[in-house]
C-alpha cells in the first residue's frame, strides 16, 4: 500500500508539479510572453499570449511524414527523448522552499550540466535520423553552440558552487537545494559582490542554451531550413518547440533560483500573516512561491531573451563560439577567481 | 675501476637513443635498439659486482670465505634480458622485411601514412 | 611422498596462478591443435572462460573478506624476512585489474570467434591472443619486479605482433614498428629502472621493496623511480606516447584494439599506481601528485582535440581512449580516497564502454570494409541492433547519465574540486574545467562519428552491409549490459569493487604483511601501521539513479506510445520502391544526389577558432617514428630533470 502510494507520489510530482503539465503549461505560457514582447519592442502587435499552446495543437492535429530514408523510431523517439530530461531536469531545480524529497539532498548541479545536454542530443539524434542535409549542417552547429555554452556555464557552477560551501562549511556545495537554501538564510546570491560576473555570464548563457536569437544559427530558417526540424512535421514538430519552450523555463528557473533564490524567504512569513496553518498554508505557500519564480522567470526572459533578440541580429556559428569563450567564459572566470580569493 | 663500466653502459644507452632518434634507415633504428640494451646489459652486470658481496640468499651467520662471490642475480637476469633482446631484433627486422616489401623504401621520412 | 591431494588444487590459494597458465597453456595448445577450428575455439573459449570463473571465485576471499593472497612459486616461502623465491601477490587492487582484462578478453574472445573467421593464420591470431592476455594478468599479480618487466615484455610482443597481424592493411606494419620501437625504448627504462633498485635494496620483491626503498634517499632512488614511471607511461601511452595508441588501435583487428585500449592501458595504470602508491609511498608529496594530474589532464585534453580532428572511426576511439585514462590518471593522482574510488571505477568503466565502442567500430569495418567517416552514413536502417549498442557505448563515453561514464566522472569532478577547495590550490578547480569540457567534446565528436555513421545518407558502396552475427552481438551486447548495469548501481559498484580495491592503496603496510607475516612492515620499516579505517569516502552528495527509473519508465511508455503511433496510419513509411514525394527528402528543388556532410567538416565553427592549435598538432604528429622516440627521449629528460629538483 504504501509502495503504491509513494509511486502515485512520484507519478505526481512527474506528470502534474514541477513536472509535465506545469513544464508545459508555463513554458508555453513564457513563449507567448517573449513573442509578445519582442514584437512589441520591435513595434509590432505580436501574436495572442496563448499562440504556442493554439500552434501546439494545430501541430498534434497534422499528419506526421516519416522520410522514406529516415530511421524510423530514432525520428519518433527523440523528441520524446528530449521531453523527458527536461520534465526530470525540472524535477532538479527546487520552488524556493519547496523540494521534492526525493531529488533533494543530492549532487545535483552536475546533473542538471549533463541533463542540459540531453535535449541538444536528442534534436541531434533526431536530425541526424532523417539523413537530410539542412539536418546535418543544423546538427553541427546546434552542437557547437552547446560546446560554446557548456564552458562558461560550468565556470558559473563552479563559482557558485565555492561561495555556498566556503561560507557554509568551508567544503564545496554541488547541491541545488543547499545552494537555495543557503541564500534564504544568507540573503541572493546576487548581492554578492563577486558573483556579479558570474551572474551576467549566465544570463548571457541562456539564449545559447535554449537557441534563441542571435545565437539560433542551428536553427537559421533564412538559410538551412531550420536546419535539424527541417523533416519534421506533426505532433514530434510540436514536442520539439514544447522542448524548446521548457528549456526556456528551465535556464530562467535555474538562473533564479542560482542568483535570486533568497526572495523567497518572505513568503512563509507572508503566508502566516493571513492566518494560515497546516496543510493549507504549505498548499497557499507553495502556489505563491511557484507565482513568484513565475514572474521573476518573465523578468529574465524579458531582459535576457526578448530585449536581446530585439536589438541583435543573428551571428555566425564561428561568431557564436568566440563569443561564448573569450567574453562570457572571462565574464565567468574573473567570477571564479574573485570567489576564490574571498571577495 | 667499476666506473668505467657504469660509464661505459650509459654512454651505450645514450648511443642507442640517439641512433634511434636521428637516423632515418629503419636497419640503424633495429641497431640503435641492440646498442641501448647493451647498453643496459652491462649495467646489470655490473651492478651484480661487489666488492665482498655475496648471493642475497645466504644470511648474516652462514657466511663463509667460500661464499664471497659474484650476486648471480644479476647474471641472471642479463640472460633473460639479452633473450628478449634478441626477441626485438628478431621481430623489428621481419617488420623491416615486410615494410621493405610493401613501402619499397626503408627511410622512415616516407613510412608515415599514419599520422596526424 | 604422501598421496597428491587433489583437493588442494582447489584452495583458492591456487587460482591466481592457474588463471594467468590457463592463458598460456591455451596459447601453447592452439600451437599443437589449432588447425581444427572447432579444437581451437573450444581451447580458446575455455581458456579465458575458466579463467574468468577462477578470478570470480576469488572475489569473495579477497573483495569481501578483505584477504591479500601470496603464493610463492615452488613453495619457496620467505626465509629470515628475506624473500628468495618468486611470488604471486594478488591483493584487492590486483583482482580489480584482474577482473577487468578477464572480462574484456573473454568478451573479445567471444567477438573473435566470428570476427576473425575469414582470416588466414588464425591459429597464429589466437596463440598471440592469448599470450597477451596472459601477460598483462601475469603483470598484474605479479610480486616481482622483475617477472613485471618480464610480462610487460610478452604483452608488448604480443601486442605488437598482433596490431601486424592483418599486414596488408594500410598502415598495420608502420604502426606496429612504430609501436616496437616506443615500447622497447620504455621497457629498456623498466629494466633499468628495476636494476637501479636491486642495487639499492638487494631484492626484487615488490613488499620488500616496499619496506626498503621509502627509507632510501638519493639520486639512485629517484632516477630508478622516472625511469619505471616513464615505461609504465608508454604501456598506458600517456601523452607524449599517445600517437603510438592511435596507430595501432587504427590498424590492429577490432578484437586486439579492445585488448589494447582496455587492458595493456590498464596494465600501464597499475604499474603507476603500484610504483607511487607501494613501491616508492610518494603520494603524499605534492610534487608527485601535480606531475599525475598535470599528465592526466593534458592527456585528456590534447587527446580529445585530437580526436575531434580525426576522420577514422578507430583512430578517433584510439584518441578518446588515452583521453580517459588521463581521466583515471589525474583522479589517481589526487591521492585522496574519493580519487582513488573514482579513478578506479573509471578505469572500469573504460574497459566497458571503450571495448564496446571498438566492437562496434569493428562491427561496421566487418560489414563495409571501411572504418573511414567520409565513406560511411546510414548504416542505422542497415545495422539496427549495432546501432542501437553503440548508442549505449557513446552516450556511456560522453557521461550521459544513467549510464555508467556519468556515474565515474560525476565521481572525479568532486574529487578534483574538493581537492581544489581542501589545498585552496585553484589549479585543481582548472582540471575539474578540463575534465567537464574534455567531457562535452568527447560527446560532440561521438555525435560526429553517430551522424558520419549510423544516420545521415547511405553511401551506395555501403547499400550491401546487412547486420552482423549473433556472435559479434552477444559480445557487444554483454558489454552494453554491463555498461548500463555499473550505471544504474553505482553504490553496489563503489561499495563491492572500487572502494575495496582503493582501501588497499592506502594500505601498504597489509600488502607488505600479506607477502611476509603480521606484523613485518611494522617491524622493518618502523612505521606505525597506517590505519585502513583512515581512508574516507566521502561523497559531497551521492548519485541516486534510483530516482532515474522514474525516468526509465516514462521512455518505457514512450516507447509504447511510439510503437502504437508506428502503426497508425498516419506514420507509415512508404514501402514502394518509388519514393513518393512527400517521403522523400528536402533538398531545396536541387536534383537529389548525395550531398552528406562530411565528417571532417561537422565542427567547423568550432575548428575555425582553434585552426591554429589543429594545424600546429597536425605537423607535429608527422607520423615520422624518429620523432615519437624524440618525444620520449624529451619526456624521459623533462621528468628526470623535475624528479631531481623537487624530489
Amino acid at each position: 500500500m504504501e509502495l503504491i502510494l509513494s509511486a502515485l507520489k512520484s507519478l505526481a510530482y512527474v506528470l502534474i508539479f514541477p513536472g509535465f503539465l506545469f513544464c508545459f503549461l508555463s513554458g508555453m505560457l513564457l513563449c507567448g510572453i517573449d513573442r509578445k514582447l519582442v514584437a512589441r519592442m520591435q513595434k509590432r502587435v505580436g501574436p495572442p499570449i496563448l499562440q504556442p499552446f493554439y500552434d501546439f495543437f494545430k501541430l498534434c492535429g497534422k499528419e506526421t511524414i516519416v522520410p522514406a530514408a529516415a530511421n524510423k523510431v530514432m525520428f519518433l523517439m527523440a523528441p520524446l527523448l528530449g521531453l523527458a530530461s527536461l520534465v526530470v531536469l525540472q524535477l532538479f531545480i527546487p520552488v524556493f522552499q519547496y523540494q521534492i524529497p526525493a531529488f533533494a539532498q543530492v549532487a545535483d548541479v552536475i546533473v542538471i550540466l549533463y541533463l542540459l545536454l540531453i535535449p541538444a542530443v536528442s534534436i541531434i539524434l533526431g536530425g541526424a535520423s532523417t539523413g537530410s542535409p539542412y539536418a546535418g549542417v543544423g546538427l553541427s552547429r546546434e552542437m557547437v553552440t552547446v560546446l560554446a555554452c557548456e564552458l562558461p556555464l560550468v565556470l558559473v557552477l563552479l563559482s557558485v558552487g565555492k561561495v555556498v560551501g566556503a561560507e557554509s562549511d568551508g567544503g564545496i556545495c554541488f547541491s541545488m537545494t543547499g545552494i537555495v537554501n543557503y541564500q534564504l538564510a544568507h540573503g541572493s546570491l546576487i548581492t554578492h559582490a563577486g558573483l556579479i560576473p558570474a551572474a551576467i555570464a549566465f544570463l548571457l548563457v541562456i539564449p545559447g542554451e535554449t537557441g534563441n536569437h542571435p545565437f539560433d544559427a542551428a536553427e537559421a530558417e533564412t538559410e538551412i531550413c531550420e536546419g535539424m526540424l527541417a523533416e519534421y512535421s506533426g505532433a514530434p514538430l510540436g514536442v520539439f518547440k514544447l522542448n524548446h519552450a521548457i528549456k526556456m523555463l528551465t535556464m530562467t528557473s535555474l538562473f533564479v533560483m542560482l542568483f535570486f533564490g533568497g526572495i523567497g524567504s518572505g513568503l512563509e512569513s507572508l503566508v502566516a500573516l493571513v492566518g494560515l496553518t497546516g496543510t493549507a498554508a504549505r498548499v497557499v505557500g507553495m502556489l505563491l512561491a511557484v507565482l513568484v519564480l513565475f514572474l521573476l522567470c518573465v523578468i529574465v526572459t524579458a531582459v535576457g531573451i526578448s530585449f536581446v533578440h530585439a536589438v541583435t541580429a543573428r551571428l555566425k556559428i564561428e561568431q557564436i563560439f568566440k563569443y561564448y569563450w573569450t567574453v562570457v567564459s572571462g565574464l565567468a572566470l574573473l567570477s571564479l577567481v574573485l570567489v576564490w580569493y574571498g571577495l | 675501476m667499476m666506473t668505467l663500466n657504469y660509464i661505459a653502459s650509459f654512454f651505450l644507452i645514450v648511443l642507442g637513443l640517439y641512433c634511434i632518434v636521428v637516423k632515418y634507415n629503419l636497419v640503424k633504428t633495429v641497431i640503435g635498439l641492440s646498442i641501448m640494451d647493451y647498453g643496459v646489459n652491462l649495467l646489470i652486470i655490473t651492478i651484480g659486482y661487489n666488492p665482498g658481496g655475496t648471493a642475497p640468499i645466504f644470511t648474516q651467520g652462514e657466511l663463509q670465505a667460500a661464499s664471497y662471490f659474484v650476486d648471480p642475480i644479476p647474471q641472471a637476469l642479463t640472460l633473460t634480458s639479452i633473450v628478449i633482446g634478441a626477441c626485438v631484433t628478431a621481430m623489428s627486422l621481419a617488420l623491416v622485411i615486410k615494410l621493405k616489401e610493401m613501402y619499397g623504401t626503408l627511410d622512415t621520412r616516407e613510412i608515415r601514412r599514419l599520422r596526424g | 611422498m604422501k598421496y597428491i591431494d587433489l583437493l588442494n588444487f582447489l584452495n583458492p590459494q591456487h587460482f591466481p596462478i592457474f588463471a594467468i597458465m590457463l592463458y598460456f597453456l591455451g596459447a601453447f595448445f592452439i600451437v599443437l591443435f589449432g588447425k581444427n577450428r572447432i579444437a581451437r575455439n573450444c581451447i580458446a573459449f575455455l581458456a579465458t572462460g575458466l579463467s574468468l570463473t577462477l578470478l570470480i571465485l576469488l572475489v569473495k576471499p579477497i573483495f569481501l573478506d578483505g584477504g591479500i593472497i601470496a603464493y610463492w612459486m615452488g613453495g619457496r616461502i620467505p626465509a629470515g624476512g628475506y624473500a628468495i623465491g618468486i611470488a604471486l601477490e594478488v591483493d584487492a587492487l590486483g583482482l580489480f585489474f584482474g577482473l577487468l582484462v578477464a572480462t574484456a578478453v573473454f568478451v573479445s574472445c567471444l567477438y573473435s570467434f566470428s570476427y576473425m573467421s575469414e582470416d588466414d593464420n588464425e591459429p597464429q591470431y589466437y596463440t598471440l591472443f592469448l599470450m597477451l592476455a596472459g601477460g598483462v594478468l601475469g603483470m598484474v599479480f605479479s610480486g616481482d619486479l622483475f617477472n613485471m618487466f618480464i610480462m610487460v615484455e610478452i604483452l608488448t610482443f604480443a601486442a605488437v605482433a598482433l596490431t601486424a597481424f592483418r599486414n596488408r592493411v594500410t598502415g598495420a606494419l608502420e604502426a606496429a614498428f612504430k609501436y616496437l620501437v616506443v615500447g622497447c625504448i620504455g621497457s629498456t627504462c623498466i629494466l633499468a629502472g628495476t636494476i637501479l633498485l636491486y642495487q639499492q635494496a638487494h631484492t626484487l620483491n615488490l613488499a620488500q621493496l616496499a619496506t626498503i626503498i621509502p627509507n632510501c634517499h638519493g639520486t639512485n632512488v629517484t632516477v630508478a623511480f622516472v625511469l619505471l614511471f616513464i615505461g609504465f607511461c608508454t604501456k598506458a601511452f600517456i601523452v607524449p606516447f599517445h600517437p603510438l595508441a592511435a596507430d595501432a588501435h587504427g590498424a590492429a583487428p577490432a578484437p586486439v584494439s579492445v585488448l589494447i585500449s582496455g587492458v595493456l592501458t590498464k596494465s600501464g595504470i597499475y604499474g603507476i599506481i603500484r610504483l607511487t602508491f607501494f613501491l616508492f609511498q610518494m603520494m603524499n608529496l605534492g610534487a608527485v601528485q601535480f606531475w599525475l594530474v598535470f599528465l592526466g589532464s593534458v592527456s585528456m585534453f590534447v587527446c580529445v582535440t585530437m580526436a575531434l580532428a580525426q576522420h577514422d572511426f578507430k583512430r578517433l576511439l584510439a584518441f578518446h581512449s588515452i583521453s580517459q585514462i588521463g581521466y583515471v590518471l589525474t583522479a589517481v593522482g589526487l591521492a585522496t580516497a574519493l580519487g582513488a574510488s573514482a579513478g578506479l571505477y573509471h578505469a572500469m568503466n573504460h574497459t566497458l564502454f571503450k571495448g564496446l565502442l571498438f566492437l562496434c567500430a569493428g562491427a561496421v569495418l566487418h560489414e563495409t570494409g571501411t572504418t573511414d567517416l567520409g565513406k560511411l552514413g546510414g548504416l542505422s536502417k542497415k545495422m539496427p541492433w549495432t546501432t542501437v549498442l553503440f548508442l549505449i557505448g557513446a552516450a556511456s563515453i560522453s557521461g550521459i547519465p544513467p549510464f555508467n561514464g556519468f556515474a565515474s566522472k560525476w565521481l572525479i569532478y568532486q574529487a578534483t574540486y574538493e581537492k581544489a577547495v581542501e589545498t585552496g590550490n585553484i589549479g585543481f578547480a582548472f582540471v575539474t574545467i578540463v575534465a567537464l569540457v574534455t567531457s562535452t567534446l568527447t560527446l560532440a565528436s561521438f555525435v560526429k562519428v553517430t551522424q558520419s555513421v549510423f544516420f545521415g545518407q547511405l553511401p551506395k558502396e555501403c547499400e550491401n552491409a546487412k547486420e552482423v552475427s549473433w556472435g559479434m552481438r552477444l559480445a557487444m551486447s554483454i558489454l552494453a549490459i554491463l555498461c548500463t548495469l555499473t550505471g544504474l548501481f553505482p553504490n553496489a559498484v563503489q561499495k563491492f569493487l572500487t572502494q575495496p580495491a582503493a582501501r588497499t592503496m592506502y594500505n601498504v603496510s597489509q600488502y607488505i604483511d600479506g607477502m611476509f607475516q603480521k606484523g613485518y612492515a611494522v617491524q622493518e620499516m618502523g612505521m606505525s601501521a597506517p590505519e585502513a579505517a583512515a581512508v574516507r569516502f566521502e561523497t559531497v552528495g551521492v548519485w541516486n539513479p534510483g530516482n532515474w527509473l522514474i525516468l526509465l519508465l516514462i521512455a518505457l511508455l514512450s516507447i509504447c506510445i511510439v510503437a502504437v503511433a508506428s502503426k497508425y496510419d498516419a506514420v507509415r513509411q512508404n514501402k514502394s520502391e518509388k519514393v513518393e514525394a512527400k517521403y522523400s527528402l528536402f533538398y531545396g528543388g536541387e536534383p537529389t544526389e548525395f550531398s552528406q556532410v562530411g565528417g571532417g567538416d561537422l565542427f567547423w565553427g568550432f575548428k575555425h577558432n582553434w585552426r591554429h592549435y589543429f594545424s600546429f598538432m597536425h605537423d607535429l604528429h608527422s607520423g615520422i617514428v624518429n620523432d615519437y622516440s624524440l618525444w620520449a627521449v624529451v619526456a624521459l629528460a623533462l621528468a628526470m630533470v623535475y624528479a631531481l629538483i623537487v624530489l
